[in-house]
């Protein structure tokens, strides 16, 4: 395969958080540093390190990424409290988890932060396609703001029970939390230089097409018969299911898979 | 982490283009066979203590076999063939200079050999026999149907495992030769006592 990793050192930016247990970090962009929408790269401090699909675009002059706080999770732990400032060295880029153009739909399937290589692909201008984004609650409906814009279709599909007047319009800014009798957790803070507020990122309100389960219900009832391109990025579990009913319910599709540990 | 992730618990799996395929796919058969191969390669050289030129030279077309089962995983008509690394015909150099360096010191034959002696040797003639295996499984996807880069690549890949062949007779040979096992030569026949 043709690959062309280096070894780079870049300075942590900003972090804010994202929800109670995810945060997104910016870090500085070696000016050699190259990459295509949907790779990651293995970043590494104080001797720990973790792959991270990267969800800046390639024309951007920073690299962001997108990480869920692990519960024991050496890394995640450390990134969630590191000093702005603190330089962390990277390797990479890798995968082979990039858009293919092709004359099939394109159906993007993400569960939690899986999400990060699809935004990635957002942030570069592909546009058009099916995304399916399987969470728990709203708040990790993660970029659902850049989604919305260029999706044909988003689904949100949410397996933990939304009360109705969530599910009609769930209003994810501060204001409306209040309004809506919701506590803002703590966590949802922005930190010392982060240049956009939460809200820029999360939904104002629950897409339209949000669907309660997940994400493999809504696949196996409603998404249309038919050959897709299907782009997968989750937990084991997710890729499994989800490849055996394509095998059954969308034959002629071609699947691509990132699988997140 | 875990390695499994059970998506061919059915019976198909995905080729690195992405489509979804039988186990028993024409691909999935020529490639199996070149990681059949490549893990012969592995116990031979793990035999060969103490030769370190061959060793690096058995690891080199490890590597060159990963790149060969690339290409077979990777439908020619996919985009993604401009992802894999070239093989270019400079690896096919590289093991005709290396033929003809182990077949210096080796003796003209004149009859056939049994494929026995030495274990390294028997190694050498496993992976060979897996090899020309290897070989018959990738002509059916020789198709007059691939064209420009995939056509050249394909064609790369077939004279590589053709002359990776003959390297491995050779080097069969030569392991017999440093371990100062006499080869066996064949007579129709002549070694059965009846």
């Amino acid at each position: 395969m043709k690959t062309r990793v280096s070894t780079y050192t870049a300075t942590l930016l900003k972090r804010r958080w994202l929800s109670k247990k995810t945060f997104e970090i910016t870090l500085s962009r070696p000016p050699t540093f190259e990459f295509k929408p949907g790779q990651r790269i293995n970043l590494s401090a104080d001797e720990h390190e973790r792959d991270y699909s990267i969800i800046s675009a390639p024309a951007e002059s920073e690299i962001a990424l997108c990480i869920r706080k692990v519960p024991g999770g050496m890394l995640s732990t450390l990134l969630s409290n590191a000093a702005i400032g603190t330089s962390l060295s990277f390797n990479g880029p890798y995968g082979y988890f990039t858009y293919h153009p092709s004359p099939r739909s394109a159906a993007f399937i993400a569960t939690g932060t899986g999400i990060a290589p699809f935004c990635s692909m957002a942030r570069s201008g592909i546009s058009g396609y099916t995304l399916l984004h399987g969470v728990s609650l709203p708040e990790e409906l993660y970029y659902a703001f850049l989604f919305q814009q260029s999706a044909k279709n988003y689904v949100a599909c949410l397996s933990e029970p939304t009360t109705t007047r969530a599910a009609g319009g769930l209003d994810f800014s501060a204001r409306g939390a209040k309004r809506q009798g919701r506590e803002v957790p703590q966590s949802l803070r922005v930190e010392p230089g982060a240049k956009h507020p939460v809200w820029k990122t999360q939904p104002k309100k629950l897409p339209a097409d949000s669907f309660q389960g997940k994400v493999t219900q809504y696949l196996a009832q409603h998404l249309e018969s038919k050959a897709y391109d299907f782009y997968l990025c989750g937990r084991r579990e997710m890729i499994r299911e989800v490849t055996l009913l394509i095998d059954e319910r969308f034959a002629g599709s071609l699947v691509y898979t990132e699988l997140f540990y | 982490m875990k390695i499994y992730t059970g998506t061919g618990d059915k019976g198909k799996t995905s080729l690195f283009s992405g489509e979804r395929v039988l186990k028993n796919n024409a691909r999935i058969d020529a490639y199996g066979d070149i990681d059949e191969l490549n893990s012969i390669l592995g116990a031979l050289a793990a035999d060969l203590s103490g030769e370190k030129e061959l060793i690096e030279e058995l690891r080199q077309i490890q590597a060159v076999l990963m790149q060969l089962s690339a290409w077979l995983a990777t439908s020619p008509d996919s985009a993604l063939i401009e992802s894999l690394a070239e093989i270019s015909t400079e690896r096919i150099t590289f093991l005709e200079n290396a033929i003809d360096r182990l077949q210096k010191d080796l003796p003209v034959l004149q009859s056939f050999i049994l494929p026995a002696g030495h274990t390294t040797a028997a190694w050498a003639h496993v992976a060979r026999t897996v090899c020309r295996r290897s070989e018959r499984k990738v002509v059916p996807l020789l198709s007059s149907s691939l064209k420009g880069k995939a056509a050249e690549q394909y064609r790369n890949l077939f004279v590589f495992l053709n002359r990776l062949s003959d390297y491995l007779f050779v080097l069969a040979r030569h392991c017999n030769h440093i371990q100062g096992v006499p080869e066996k030569l064949w007579k129709a026949c002549g070694d059965f006592q009846i």
